[in-house]
């Protein structure tokens, strides 16, 4: 699993064909940081089915945190298998500002 | 205060306030902003409940745009479009010079009204608007798959919405118990968040009508929501559950899982056989899941407290054997297909009546729907005693009409 920033995330090389694709499909590309973002989600997920294709590896895309702005994967989240949207958008809440008390007990199974 | 929706007491007015969607947030605004559209009309689409209509008006008010809005779901005609739609998109010269507002903003809501089975003319009318007019149009909708928007989504730019995550619902959630001085256990604002699958509007909703003023909101409160939970799949939790890898997995499946309790008490025992072929080990989980259903017709309407010693030897027939599980077909036998595949609608019909007849007759609601429905369907069809029953169940009509009309048992 590779982890995606959306701000800003290196590709290996691709054909000239790919490139358009890519950007076509929403990415932009800084040539001086060689860095790639997303520009437009409109096609997120042909984009991810793309990169995927071109990492050779399932990838996911790290969150904003919309309170405390720290980047994070959704690893951490106890909610994925609830998740109606997996990592898609790119922006939640993470864990320390979701629970604020330092050691609030993880739910009591039984 | 007591009457007021919260969903109407705390819907955003800024568009930083409408949680969750930041891309199509900023996309929205790109638009609305942009003087040189390529596109004049903006199709907003996704699920209910998520901020669309919020998030137009929120925009509407930071950029200074007029909104005339028009009912989507009202107009029926092509006519009725045209009349509305057109002093508004002819208007715009009106304000050109008023520092104030920037213009006049045509919003449609929900037009998949539009779509009604009979008027292809409406999507037409709207059609020929965009073309004609020079005021940027809005429209939302909550499903762009209907057939008959297709035509539409070529003229427009398309902004998708997604349901919102659960973590933003329950810091909404948070602070509007703040603000209404309600107190709260975290688990039940999960379990709200959970339940809602992404509606905002819903989880709000379910937040007011489950907490009362001076009382701590708990998790026990938020039992209730499963009783009358959307139609998830229960496909997948039953997927997931003979996958376990260990008994907490499964607990916390099932702790968050929205199926019905019975239902998937059912669901499990018909497919045990098929996740077990060890009799030995069969024969121990459906000593687990016998337990269960002890504890479950326990439960009632009453014992909420029973409810984890139900999900607790639900558990433990997950978890019997974890290495020995092959994926495989489930099966499911017609009165499973039955309640299962019924709308929210129904089903909370069903459950209501079931409660009813535990209360009276002392059975869980479990046995209430294997045992009593079939044949109070039977009794409630013979005139003569129908309405001295019904009264004593305290059923509704609306609830003898649809038990009488049952076809199903
Ligand atoms: N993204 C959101 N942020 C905050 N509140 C929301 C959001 N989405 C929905 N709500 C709440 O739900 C109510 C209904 O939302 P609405 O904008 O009408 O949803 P939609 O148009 O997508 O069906 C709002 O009044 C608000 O209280
Ligand atoms: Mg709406
Ligand atoms: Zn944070």
């Amino acid at each position: 699993m590779v982890l995606l920033n959306q701000k800003g995330f290196k590709l290996p090389r691709v054909e000239k064909e790919k490139f358009m694709l890519l950007l076509r499909l929403g990415l932009d590309y800084n040539s001086q940081q060689t860095l790639y973002s997303i520009k437009n989600y409109n096609s997120i997920h042909q984009l991810r089915d793309t990169l995927q294709d071109i990492l050779k590896s399932e990838i996911a895309f790290t969150q904003t945190c919309t309170i405390c702005n720290i980047d994070f994967g959704c690893s951490t989240c106890n909610y994925t298998k609830f998740c109606p949207t997996k990592d898609l958008p790119f922006t939640c809440v993470c864990n320390q500002c979701l629970r604020p008390k330092k050691n609030l007990q993880q739910q009591k199974l039984f | 205060m007591k009457n007021d929706l919260w969903v109407e007491k705390y819907r955003p007015t800024l568009i930083k306030d409408v949680i969750g969607n930041e891309e199509a947030k900023i996309l929205f605004v790109e638009w609305l902003g942009n003087k040189r559209r390529t596109k004049k009309a903006v199709l907003l689409y996704g699920p209910p409940g998520v901020g669309k209509t919020t998030l137009v008006n929120a925009a509407a008010n930071e950029y200074n745009f007029r909104i005339i809005e028009m009912n989507a779901s009202d107009t029926r005609s092509e006519k009725a479009v045209t009349r509305i739609a057109n002093p508004a998109t002819s208007f715009t010269g009106l304000d050109k010079f008023s520092s104030e507002i920037k213009g006049n903003i045509l919003f449609m809501d929900e037009i998949d009204g539009i779509a009604g089975n009979e008027d292809r003319g409406g999507v037409n009318a709207i059609i020929k608007i965009i073309e004609n007019t020079r005021a940027p149009i809005i429209m939302a909708a909550n499903d762009v798959e209907i057939e008959k928007l297709r035509p539409l989504k070529k003229v427009c730019t398309l902004i998708r919405f997604q349901p919102t995550r659960i973590p933003l619902i329950i810091m909404a959630l948070k602070s509007i118990c703040e603000q209404e001085h309600v107190k709260y256990e975290f688990v039940a604002l999960e379990k709200i968040a959970v339940n809602s699958q992404g509606d905002v509007r819903s989880a709000i909703n379910d937040l007011q009508g489950l907490s009362e003023e001076g009382k701590t909101l708990t998790e026990q409160d938020t039992l209730a929501l499963s009783l009358r939970n959307k139609d998830v799949s229960m496909y997948d939790t039953l997927k997931e559950y003979f996958a376990v890898k260990n008994i907490a997995d499964a607990a916390n499946l099932l702790n968050y899982s929205t199926v019905e309790y019975d239902d998937l008490l059912m669901a499990i025992g018909d497919n045990m056989p098929k996740r077990y072929t060890d009799t030995v080990k069969l024969a121990e989980a459906y000593d687990f899941l016998s337990q269960a259903d002890v504890f479950r017709g326990r439960i009632g309407i009453e014992h909420w407290h029973l409810l984890k010693y139900f999900y607790n030897n639900l558990a433990q027939a997950a978890s019997v054997d974890p290495e020995s599980y092959k994926p495989f077909e489930f099966i499911s036998p017609p009165i499973r297909v039955i309640t299962l595949f019924w709308t929210k609608s129904k089903r909370t019909l069903l459950t209501s009546i079931c409660m009813k007849i535990g209360v009276q007759c002392h059975v869980s609601k479990y046995e209430a729907k294997m045992i009593f429905v079939p044949y109070l369907r039977l009794m409630l069809q013979q005139r003569k005693k129908a309405n001295a029953l019904a009264e004593w169940l305290k059923l509704t009509p609306e609830e003898v009409t649809f038990l009488t009309g049952l076809k199903m048992f």
